[in-house]
């Protein structure tokens, strides 16, 4: 979905008849994408508040004190954090309408969000490892439907940016595609978010 | 676009309206037969429901009968007769505000008396009689436990000790007493409702939510579960009854009458040897013992899937079974208990199933193919998933002699 | 836009030129079609996808009638043998989801993407290869769902699918999951639609066009996509959670495991409550249309209807829990909710009154969409104020889950949103199809339905407060009692109104059929209507407006129409030109470049992998893994697709790409 979004922006994005003029100003894509976030913070907000309600509900040696890396965790939510900073910083050399700058950093940042998801499914591969399968608890199943969300949302953000770095180099033809990276941000910078919040309830707060 | 038909019609049609809006509704307060009405309170809760809804039914009336009369009145008078376009207002300040304050002045009148009436009605403070109660596919159980006085609600038996009470369909209650119900559910949800004496409450799997009945006189009070819970939802009633304080001690000692065999050589006792054979799996008779004088206990959690089934001890001091959906009265003693006076109901009720009064055709039935008779998934190749465990009474193929047997042998449980 | 149209001659005027399309388009050719069913398949034009919904929602509105005439057939006598338990229950379930995902839900899509870019004198919606997205996803969603018939049966477990009745054990058919899944895959339907309005609400309005001076139907409109906007993903979770418990093995709802299953409930009417109003607004909004043109009046307080609007939209959020009344919330929780409830009736009340001052003083016309809208008022009143009594929590308690409820919600829904979908089909059809529908017949349609709707949901307030439950198969005679309130007698009432309602229903297809043999065209403005959909051609030009119109006022037609000469208090209006002078005007001064979006296959591929992978996870985990290749590679074939064709993509080539319109006229 998000996806279609961002292909969207192909739809109005060429006029050259001067009717980019939206009613408010503000462009359409942009909108749709500040919606789309509106509407995902509900879809977030539902999961968040099934694992708060469950996660007390697991066997006595398989709950968040046993397994929670704390450490490791941080780390990972450290890297998706700086891929905000990265994220950033194309979004600024967009503007400035530098590509080489802007497809470097949207790298980077897809980089590292892959990194992010490459930690989250070993923490998951240890934690089921320990023996926490998606169905052993309430607990498990609705900390691996909210943080496998997560990843998905993640997952499909690196796609995104790699498919941006792809639209740049195919068509380096210097016209103006910092409202692309622009949305492409917006979402990123949600996701990670999103990671801050999921971090904090699930990771940090003691149940 | 000629419009000459439709305004007579129109009168019509709003004349009726009118009628079907406010007339209708008050005048089923005056219901005479209805079991379930809910316009006819027998007891404190439903009173204090009643007291607090009629007068808003009769608000909502008349706020309904004066928007339609206003409506028929500008239809009327505003008809396109060639009139000059009208003038091009936008509104009216005053007459707007009017009508955002006028209902919003109801309203507040009408949330202050609710917030009261919830709260009185969540009231458990006083509760003089306490009873479990518990759902399940398609079926109540109700079991009376034992205070630590050595009573069950509020009663000491005069013949025995006291030990819980297991009975199912019907729920007794002393009339006059507050009786809190503990409510849960074995399988999925199921909601308790006896409308004469008071609204309805969900009985959740894993919850425990209590709620306050009271009946003024003695009588029964129809019921129906009223959340849906699957194939037989409509098959799952149940009957409250209240008997007045006497009666209510007798039948409370005949519950814990003990166990005596039927008389060896009759049709009975053979129905105890099929009893055993054939029922003994899933329905508990508290008493009945096996060759070793060991106590026959059964274990319904291995065959049904809420792992609970009706205990038969007393089977025949109630008049109904299969969740209350059958009487095991015929249609004319039925109606001696029903339509009894308060003096002599508790008499009557406590007569129970006489061999005379035994509605064999539906209880026949039952034996014969259950699942025929109330859809219940008892088809065990169906429920897979669930270890192959019925939903409830599976056919048990049993043949006619057995099924003769098994009434005599039923009759005398009570 | 669907139809790619360029002038084949100078002086030919618009002449779709016949093209053929290159082999350019990479592997696959571009479509281009403007004629046969290609030009439908792979439409984006908003008209056309709104034809579309609506002809599906209305043969789901048949279907789901039809379910309802079975159910009212098995309850005609006391132990009705027409349905089983088991198919009773799945007819009830379906009915329901039918009638509210999809009939009413997309018929209101219908309107709102025919009409809003219309009444906001634009040419499109913001995103209209989304656009076409979301009405397969629709569409698909719905055909998916409606398999289970044919598949081991349909969804058992009522619209609101209680758990954990939901769950494998109490539902071991497939049922469930085609629900499940199939309301995910319209729920997509949903949220992408209510992006692409909301967008093209705010951000697409002719100049001048302020909110305050949009017309009223675009305005519930608007906050009807905002409540889907929010509500879509919170059933997206519980439809997730239920998913995972029915086919991934998860224990959500499973008690023995410890779960809650009020859970369930909460995350369903958090998403319900607000639903109903998703519902009901755009036929508030449909007759505050209507009832001003046949009164020949502005609509009576327009903010305070727009506000009012609004105030349901956000109150909505805080009365779900009155679904719940009865399910053990504890009394302080309930009187919250039952104060909220009451709150809301005030801006509900605020509309009501509003109407009625709209027709006061007015010249009323009673056409048949001017019926169905004041029918909306009446029925409408009777549905509200049923509605106060049970947001009394305890009465609640007595009448929840009986047929007083059935009798409230269908008075709220068909006698509102029903009849309002209705009168905007009668009001609006010259618009889309240039064809008046009959008015004779459309008075039986009209009258028929009233009397069976009443007929039907009438008595079952008496049902109701009688004390039979809803969702039961069979009822007892034990039960029935005697006399006037004998039920057995009220259900065969209620029966045979059903069968009354639904022939009076169908005469609208008769109508259709019957109306566009006989009838001529339409004329340009038949009701003498005030807003901007009625400033173009009926139907309209794919390009909508030939200028984009400038806006000064609230019903900007009735302004330009006429002109009050009178002096002081008193007012003079006077005709100053009629439709065909005002789109003379507009073609006199027609756009010279008008560029529309240009056809594309990438919709409907992309929708269709979505079933193909709700079947996988029914089936075989084999298929989902085909369907998301399909997916993906629909996403990719979206993205690098540019928005209009190019020159290649035509023979011969045109300079500019096929979307280049040039309007010949002047």
């Amino acid at each position: 979905m998000a996806d279609t979004a961002v292909h969207a922006a192909t739809d109005h994005g060429h006029d050259d008849h001067g009717t980019h003029h939206t009613t408010t100003g503000l462009s359409n894509n942009k909108l749709a994408m500040w919606l789309f976030l509106g509407s995902e913070c509900l879809l977030f907000g539902g999961l968040i508040s099934t694992y708060m309600l469950y996660r007390g509900r697991h066997s006595e040696n398989l709950g968040p004190d046993q397994l929670w890396d704390i450490p490791f965790t941080s780390a990972s939510s450290f890297v998706l954090l700086m891929s905000s900073l990265t994220m950033v910083l194309a979004v600024t050399a967009a503007k400035r309408r530098d590509d080489r700058n802007t497809s470097l950093w949207l790298t980077v940042t897809a980089m590292l969000g892959a990194l992010f998801v490459a930690g989250q499914i070993y923490e998951f591969t240890v934690f089921y490892r320990e023996g926490l399968g998606f169905t052993t608890s309430l607990f498990s199943s609705s900390f691996y439907t909210l943080t496998g969300f997560h990843g998905v949302h993640v997952t499909v953000g690196v796609i995104m940016l790699l498919s941006v770095v792809g639209i740049l180099m195919k068509r380096r033809t210097g016209e103006d595609k910092s409202e692309l990276v622009e949305m492409v941000g917006l979402y990123w910078h949600f996701v990670d978010i999103v990671w801050i919040l999921i971090f904090t309830l699930v990771y940090l707060i003691p149940a | 676009m000629s419009e000459r038909p439709s305004t007579p019609r129109r009168l019509a049609h709003a004349a009726r309206l009118a009628l079907l809006g406010a007339g209708a509704l008050a005048i089923s307060a005056c219901a005479q037969d209805a079991p379930q009405d809910t316009w006819a309170p027998e007891g404190e809760n439903a009173q204090t429901i009643h007291n607090l809804q009629w007068p808003i039914f009769l608000v909502a009336g008349i706020v309904g009968v004066i928007v339609m009369a206003v409506v028929l009145y500008a239809v009327i008078k505003f008809k396109d007769r060639g009139q000059p376009i009208p003038e091009q207002s936008h509104g009216n300040p005053i007459i707007e505000y009017t009508f955002i304050a006028l209902p919003a002045a109801i309203l507040a009148v009408i949330a202050g008396f609710t917030v009261n009436t919830i709260f009185d009605l969540a009231e458990t403070q006083d509760t003089e009689c306490v009873i479990n109660v518990t759902g399940q596919q398609w079926w109540w159980e109700y079991d009376y436990p034992v205070a630590a006085d050595g009573s069950i609600c509020g009663y000491t038996p005069s013949n025995a000790a006291a030990v819980p009470l297991i009975t199912s369909g019907q729920v007794i209650i002393p009339t006059d007493t507050k009786v809190l119900i503990r409510g849960t559910s074995r399988d999925v949800i199921h909601s308790f409702w006896i409308p004469k004496l008071n609204g309805k409450r969900d009985m959740v799997p894993g919850r425990v939510h209590t709620w306050r009945f009271h009946a003024d006189g003695p009588g029964i009070y129809a019921g129906q579960c009223t959340e849906f819970c699957g194939l037989s939802h409509a098959n799952m009633r149940m009957e409250m009854i209240a008997l007045d304080p006497d009666d209510f001690q007798a039948w409370l000692d005949n519950q814990l009458e003990p166990y005596q065999s039927p008389e060896a050589g009759t049709l009975a006792a053979a129905g105890e040897v099929t009893y055993v054979s054939q029922c003994a799996r899933c329905h508990q008779v508290d008493g009945l013992v096996d060759g070793n004088g060991d106590p026959i206990v059964s274990a319904p959690d291995q065959w049904v899937y809420s792992g609970a089934a009706p205990n038969l001890t007393n089977f025949m001091t109630r008049n109904t079974f299969a969740g209350a959906s059958w009487d095991l009265l015929t249609p004319a003693c039925r109606d001696e208990v029903w339509n009894a006076s308060p003096e002599d109901f508790g008499a009557a009720y406590l007569k129970g199933v006489t061999p005379e009064c035994l509605n064999e055709i539906d209880l026949k039935e039952w034996l014969r193919d259950a699942p025929a008779k109330k859809p219940m998934y008892a088809d065990a190749t169906a429920l897979l998933e669930t270890d192959g465990k019925v939903r409830g009474m599976p056919n048990l193929g049993l043949s006619e002699d057995q099924i003769n047997e098994l009434v005599a042998y039923l009759l005398e449980r009570k | 836009m669907a139809l790619i149209e360029r002038p084949a001659t100078r002086d030919g005027g618009l002449v779709p030129a016949v093209v053929t399309p290159s082999s350019s388009y990479g592997v696959f050719r571009r479509p281009v079609e403007t004629k046969g069913w290609k030009s439908w398949l792979f439409t984006i034009d908003h008209k056309k996808l709104g034809i579309m919904y609506g002809v599906t929602a209305i043969f789901f509105f048949f279907l789901g009638g039809f379910e309802a005439l079975l159910i009212r057939a098995q309850l005609a006598t006391n132990e009705g043998t027409i349905l089983s338990a088991d198919k009773y229950n799945q007819m009830f379930t379906m009915h329901a989801t039918t009638m509210v995902f999809l009939f009413v839900m997309p018929m209101a899509a219908a309107f709102a993407n025919y009409f809003v870019p219309l009444q906001i004198g634009a040419r499109d919606v913001a995103f209209p290869r989304i656009n076409a997205f979301g009405f397969w996803c629709f569409l698909f969603g719905a055909i998916f769902i409606n398999t289970s018939w044919f598949l081991g049966g349909a969804a058992d477990g009522g619209w609101f699918m209680y758990a954990p009745n939901s769950s494998v054990p109490f539902s071991p058919t497939s049922g469930i999951d085609f629900w499940t899944l199939g309301l995910q895959i319209t729920g997509i339907a949903s949220l992408t639609g209510a992006i692409n309005l909301i967008v093209t609400v705010i951000n697409m309005r002719a100049p001048g066009m302020s909110l305050m001076k949009m017309p009223i139907f675009t305005w519930m409109i608007l906050i009807v996509q905002f409540l889907l906007l929010f509500a879509i993903p919170v059933i997206t979770v519980a439809l997730f959670l239920l998913m995972f418990q029915r086919n991934f093995d998860a224990t959500f709802f499973s008690v023995e495991a410890g779960a809650d299953p009020l859970l369930w409930q909460h995350l369903f009417w958090i998403f319900g409550h607000p639903e109903v109003y998703i519902l009901i607004l755009p036929s508030f909004g449909i007759v505050s249309e209507v009832l001003p043109v046949f009164s020949k009046k502005p609509l009576f307080g327009y903010p305070l209807v727009v506000f009012s609007g609004a105030a349901i939209g956000f109150v909505g959020w805080g009365v779900w829990a009155h679904h719940m009344f009865a399910s053990g919330l504890g009394p302080i929780s309930v009187a919250v909710f039952s104060v909220a409830t009451m709150a809301i009736a005030i801006p509900t009340g605020v509309k009501i009154v509003n109407w009625i001052m709209t027709m006061w003083g007015g010249k009323l016309v009673f056409t048949t969409a001017m019926l169905f809208a004041i029918g909306l008022i009446v029925q409408f009143t009777i549905g509200g104020l049923s509605g106060v009594t049970h947001a009394v929590a305890p009465s609640d308690t007595q009448q929840t889950d009986t047929y007083y409820i059935v009798a409230h919600f269908h008075y709220v829904l068909f006698g509102g949103a029903v009849l309002g979908i209705f009168s905007g089909l009668y009001y609006w059809w010259p618009k889309m199809f240039g064809k008046l529908l009959n008015e004779t017949l459309g008075k039986w349609n009209f009258w028929l339905m009233i009397i069976g709707m009443n007929l039907t949901f009438g008595p079952m307030h008496i049902i109701g407060l009688q004390g039979q439950p809803r969702r039961m198969y069979q009822t007892t005679d034990a039960r029935a009692g005697e006399g006037f309130f004998n039920l057995n007698f009220w259900n065969l009432v209620a029966s045979i109104g059903s069968l009354i309602l639904g022939i009076g229903a169908f005469l609208f297809v008769i109508n259709v059929f019957y109306s566009h043999r006989k009838n001529g065209p339409a004329p340009l403005d038949p009701w003498d209507a005030r807003s901007l959909e009625w400033m173009t051609a009926s139907p309209p030009k794919e390009h909508n407006f030939d200028a984009i119109p400038t806006v000064h006022h609230l019903d900007e037609f009735f302004h330009r129409k006429y002109e009050d000469r009178g002096e002081g208090e008193h007012h003079e209006y006077h005709q100053v030109a009629t439709a065909e002078d005002v789109l003379a005007e507009q073609e006199a001064n027609a756009d010279k470049h008008i560029h529309l979006p240009s056809p594309s296959y990438w919709p409907i591929v992309l929708a269709f992998g979505l079933p193909v992978m709700a079947y996988g996870v029914i089936y075989n985990i084999w298929l989902i893994v085909v369907g998301g290749a399909i997916v993906m590679a629909a996403m990719y074939g979206w993205g690098l697709e540019p928005a209009t064709a190019t020159p290649d993509d035509y023979d011969p080539p045109t300079p500019e790409g096929g979307a280049e319109l040039e309007v010949a006229h002047g």
